[in-house]
């Protein structure tokens, strides 16, 4: 048996034993043709509280999204699924999700919801995704930032314990990214453990309870976005991101902690208070973070 | 969810895609007009149903496949590409069973495209054949709608052993604009070159009468063929025809069906993870 067989597999809960995290990563490693994606990885997602997993493009935040979901199998380590057995324990919104275009926005939330055992009240839930107005809209006649919102909405459908988001908010103009941030840190606030993989900083700094930062290697930095900032003495996440990415460029860390030690930086994600607005004047380069090349998760 | 209950739900999907989708209709269309072109052409109409299946039994070897491959190839690449499949994922929805509706759901629409068609010819041969020679009997039976009907049913079972292979050789790219190219080569190969295997073998003395009948029941087409033969033309028609026996055949399409889906389903399993 490899390591990688010894991952949990989804949807097969485990004791709990009093941890607080419903997804665990020890020791996790991905290597695609002998290139290391990342090195040990440990994360605790806790129930209640938004994760936001950031970095540069490629280094394999997708690809760790991925291997949470069971959809990539790693290289070494495990993952674990301790929180409660149901029918669907993880949702999921893809880099660049679409839809069948012939169908409605309302047909398409049906069929999934169709495929969950809870009761799905779908007015409400395109309402919550703002996409009530367009319900008898073919996918087909959706922009992408329409169609990324019923990709939100397909995620949290039947409220799955764990959610995981690869970039909720890319092509979406500010005002909406700034609603699918916020609805996803009501479904935090109400229990749900929301991992999101982002490049818009402002919004992970404003919504995301813990961020992790991903290096080449694996985990840069770790810790609440407050924690982050009073750890680099900066001014905000972007600068906080600069100082782990290129420290030339920035701040510099003080005892930061490495790809080599990431548990030392790799705390347990814990749910904080109401959340913290963030600066308008770093919408623009989140914008640009947002055009870049989009994060392939390292695969080839 | 049951099971039974996702397969329900996937299928209605499947058949309300292909229900929105013109092209279908117009695929429809298509292969109901060839046939009837034939059917008149070949005048198997004024003469009864046996005479309509000799003129129809090797057009529908070419047409079929082409039909298997028109609604086949698309279906599951595209939901790969869109990220669906990694969605379903997440709804307890097996690739097993994902493949397993998709198929469903995908030999209907090729069911209702050739079956329609052929019941139209079927209709036609039977309002059209001259009184004279609508009842065509020899000792061994009588020309009659039946005989019509299993050829239907055979050609069904050709057509949906055909679409699992095309399922099959789209999951083997990577996406859906090189699925087209996948499907038509895997239909090709397992249709000409299996028939062309069978030649050469003959031609070099590989095969024994009875293993070249055993053979020839594992090539779909040559199955299919046989199944006509056996059940349908051999009726009227004195002595061995040389094809596989009917269950031979049979047993043969049913495995390149099964065997299809079950790569189809493992393969799909290896890419989602």
């Amino acid at each position: 048996m490899t390591d990688a067989d010894e991952a949990t597999s989804r949807g097969e809960p485990t004791d709990n034993d009093g941890d607080t995290s419903v997804v665990t990563t020890t020791g996790l490693t991905k290597e695609y043709g002998g290139r290391p994606i990342f090195e040990g990885v440990d994360l605790d997602i806790a129930p209640g509280a938004m994760t936001a997993v950031i970095g540069p493009n490629g280094i394999g935040k997708t690809t760790l999204l991925k291997t949470l979901l069971g959809h990539v199998d790693p290289t070494a380590g495990t993952v674990t699924y301790t929180g409660p057995d149901v029918d669907r324990p993880m949702g999921y919104l893809p880099q660049e999700p679409a839809f069948r275009p012939q169908f409605t926005v309302s047909e398409t939330v049906d069929f999934y919801a169709s495929l969950v055992d809870a009761a799905v009240d779908t007015e409400e839930l395109l309402c919550e995704v703002n996409l009530y107005e367009a319900r008898n809209r073919r996918v087909s006649a959706l922009s992408g930032g329409m169609r990324r919102l019923l990709a939100v909405g397909q995620a949290v459908l039947g409220t799955p314990p764990v959610v995981c988001c690869d970039e909720p908010a890319s092509g979406l103009d500010p005002s909406m990214a700034r609603r699918v941030f916020e609805s996803l840190a009501g479904r935090a606030a109400d229990g749900m453990a929301v991992v999101v993989a982002s490049h818009t900083l402002s919004l992970v700094e404003t919504y995301a309870d813990h961020v992790v930062i991903l290096e080449s290697g694996g985990v840069a930095a770790a810790g609440s976005p407050t924690e982050l900032i009073e750890r680099y003495d900066a001014a905000d996440l972007w600068a906080v991101y600069d100082a782990v990415i290129d420290p030339a460029a920035g701040t510099t860390p003080p005892d930061e902690p490495t790809a080599a030690d990431p548990q030392a930086g790799d705390e347990p994600a814990t749910t904080v208070g109401a959340p913290r607005r963030g600066d308008d004047s770093s919408a623009e380069r989140d914008a640009a973070a947002s055009d870049a090349i989009s994060d392939s998760g390292g695969q080839p | 969810m049951n099971s039974l209950s996702i397969v329900t739900t996937l299928i209605g999907r499947e058949l309300r895609t292909a229900a929105r989708t013109r092209s279908y209709y117009l695929l429809g269309l298509a292969v109901g007009g060839i046939l009837l072109g034939l059917t008149f052409g070949g005048g198997g109409a004024a003469t009864g149903y046996i005479p309509t299946v000799v003129d129809l039994l090797l057009p529908l070897e070419v047409l079929v496949p082409i039909v298997a491959v028109a609604i086949g190839y698309r279906a599951i690449p595209s939901d790969l590409d869109r990220g669906e499949v990694a969605m379903l994922d997440t709804y307890a929805v097996s690739p097993a069973t994902y493949v397993g509706a998709v198929y469903l759901g995908r030999a209907a629409v090729l069911s209702a495209i050739v079956g329609v068609a052929l019941l139209v010819v079927g209709l036609v041969v039977a309002l059209v054949a001259a009184p004279d020679t609508g009842v065509f009997a020899t000792h061994s039976g009588v020309d009659s709608p039946i005989l019509f009907g299993r050829f239907l049913v055979v050609t069904l079972v050709f057509g949906n052993a055909l679409v699992a292979v095309v399922l099959l050789a789209s999951i083997v790219v990577s996406t859906a604009r090189t699925a087209i190219v996948a499907a038509i080569a895997a239909v090709l190969v397992v249709v000409v070159g299996g028939e062309a295997a069978i030649v050469l073998g003959v031609l070099d003395g590989v095969f024994t009468e009875t293993t070249l009948q055993l053979a020839l029941g594992f090539i779909p087409n040559s199955a299919y063929r046989g199944l006509v033969f056996e059940t349908v033309i051999g009726v009227l028609s004195a002595g061995e025809s040389g094809y596989a026996s009917p269950l031979v055949s049979a047993v043969g399409l049913l495995l390149w069906t099964g065997g299809s889906l079950g790569a189809a389903a493992g393969l799909l399993r290896w890419r989602v993870g």
